[in-house]
């Protein structure tokens, strides 16, 4: 029998949508009495199922509002789903974005300090991870500074860093990353830190990636799944799905970035076995 | 079974340390002004009233400063960390949506911090004692209260901050409550058997952690042993409900931050 780390059966979820975003205890008396309850079900996530097997990755696509968010909070546990079934096995890290737990007003150690134990990190535990962070973000100089006197780039690179090595050291069998890859920082940074997000999603844990970058999806995963209005459009091999949905949306121009950049890979695939051709061609006329 | 769960406290209580150290550092920023402000509240009310005094008929409460000071800052105590409960899931809704956190330590941490501060204000009453020459042999049972007292508040924490989540005005309310109860209790007066202010406060847990405070602190004598039973009833009640209420909503917590 095959190993699924993680398997979702028939999940659904209904938000309701109010009109009045801030619901005060006032105006709940009053809609009470007037009888006037503006909600507005919706389904943000119709009979999903689908499992993954150990060591696969998979991506989900799909437009903003496709319920991609809220299913992977629902396999984090954030969100409780409505009906269906979540069952994960195995330890796991949830990751949405960087930059959640930073106070401005805190220097850079005790910020370490407390994005670490939110993490779920002791404090033993970030001691001994410490001196990494610091290296990696290469922010040693400001290590006393408050955080709010940083540029944006910096705080991409902190918070990367802290982010990163709690991941690290916590070594999770299940990933559930959302549009986490890339950011603010320096051309340099961003190259160190893709290829530390690339280090961990090779490095043995089964990976949910939710992104819009389909390069990444295609690079990374096995599987994928696309996502629109909360239902399952099609599933499957990551390749096929990204191709599917590039012919979908290939007129709209979501896709174009996609597009033009796999048409340059595959030009440059071409002139490189061009210049091989060449190249040998050449050998053989001068060989002869 | 009863190792992980013991595991498990023990991880929310080193969160919600850590996060209760940074949120204590961020309001005193380096120096002790926040504290100062802190304290500010009760000292300022305590000025105004020992002023006034003449209006209440304060002649028949022996060691009336202290009686007063004692009542002022625990309920001051009480208001502070009950108020800002009220947001401790909703205004922190970026960990709420985005981590895997216990809920429980974002209540925790901002009791352990109210700990810290109430330190401060606990060496306050010290110095305010020994300003007025009284003896501070009382205040070493103070501790056994102030469990209770904690118990109680992180009950209602609990209670509140669940509530909050749901109704966004409850911190206006609540202001109003806390108004009402502070001339409801037995703050700067006494509430002596037969009174209807008596008879009203049997049902105010304030009245009772305060009477028993001064018993101890300021007249050091054991407090009734019916009243004890009730202030434990009444902690033990508040947190395991508060509690409760907290664990079976916490699941809707992120949807509705």
């Amino acid at each position: 029998m095959e190993n699924f780390r993680i398997i979702v059966e028939n999940v659904s979820k209904k938000f309701t949508r109010d009109y009045s975003r801030h619901e005060t205890s006032l105006s709940r008396t009053l809609s009470f009495i007037f009888g006037s309850t503006h909600k507005v079900e919706f389904d943000a996530l119709k009979n999903i199922s689908f499992k993954l097997a150990s060591g696969k990755n998979l991506g989900i696509i799909g437009k903003n509002g496709g319920g991609k968010s809220t299913l992977l909070r629902i396999i984090a546990g954030i969100y409780k789903p409505d009906s269906g079934e979540v069952s994960v096995n195995g330890n796991m890290v949830y990751l949405a974005g960087f930059g959640q737990g930073l106070k401005p007003k805190l220097t850079m150690r005790e910020n370490i300090y407390l994005v670490g134990s939110i993490m779920g990190l002791s404090q033993k535990e970030i001691d001994s991870r410490f001196e990494e962070i610091v290296e990696f973000s290469g922010l040693r100089e400001y290590i006393d500074t408050k955080v709010y006197q940083f540029s944006a780039g910096m705080m991409t690179r902190l918070n990367f860093s802290i982010t990163t090595f709690c991941i690290v050291h916590k070594n999770p069998d299940i990933l559930l990353i959302d549009e986490a890859i890339g950011g603010g920082a320096d051309i340099t940074f961003q190259k160190k830190a893709l290829d530390k997000m690339e280090e961990l999603i090779k490095g043995g844990a089964s990976v949910i990636l939710v992104s819009h970058s389909l390069d990444q999806i295609e690079k990374y995963c096995n599987e994928a799944i696309w996502l629109e209005n909360g239902g399952i459009v099609m599933q499957g091999d990551s390749k096929k799905i990204v191709d599917a949905y590039v012919k979908t949306y290939s007129d709209d121009g979501s896709v174009k970035g996609y597009v033009e950049r796999k048409k340059k890979r595959e030009m440059m695939k071409i002139g490189v076995e061009n210049a091989k051709m060449e190249k040998i061609i050449a050998e053989k006329i001068s060989g002869n | 079974m009863i190792k992980k769960s013991l595991h498990n406290a023990k991880s929310v209580l080193g969160l919600s340390y850590s996060i209760a150290r940074a949120d204590f550092k961020l309001r005193n920023e380096g120096s002790y002004l926040g504290i100062f402000w802190y304290l500010l509240t009760p000292l300022a009310m305590f000025l105004i009233i020992l002023f006034v005094r003449g209006v209440i008929n304060s002649s028949s409460i022996p060691d009336y400063p202290v009686y007063l000071l004692i009542g002022l800052i625990m309920f001051n105590y009480f208001r502070a960390t009950t108020s800002t409960s009220i947001t401790d899931i909703s205004g922190n809704s970026n960990y709420v949506k985005s981590m895997k956190i216990s809920y429980e330590s974002l209540v925790c941490s901002r009791i352990i911090q109210s700990v810290f501060s109430h330190i401060f204000e606990v060496v306050l009453i010290i110095v305010f004692m020994i300003f007025f020459r009284e003896s501070l042999f009382g205040l070493l049972f103070y501790p056994f209260l102030f469990l209770f007292f904690v118990l109680f508040i992180l009950g209602l924490s609990f209670l509140l901050s669940t509530i909050g989540t749901f109704i966004n005005d409850l911190s206006n309310v609540w202001s109003v409550l806390m108004q009402f109860l502070f001339f409801a209790t037995p703050i700067f007066y006494a509430a002596n058997p037969g009174d209807s202010v008596y008879l009203a406060n049997l049902f105010n847990p304030m009245f009772y952690f305060l009477s028993i405070a001064r018993d101890m602190i300021i007249y050091r004598t054991l407090p009734e042993t019916w009243m004890t039973a009730i202030m434990i009833l009444f902690s033990l009640v508040t947190f395991l409900i508060g509690f409760i209420v907290f664990e079976k909503n916490k699941s809707k917590f992120a949807e509705r931050v």
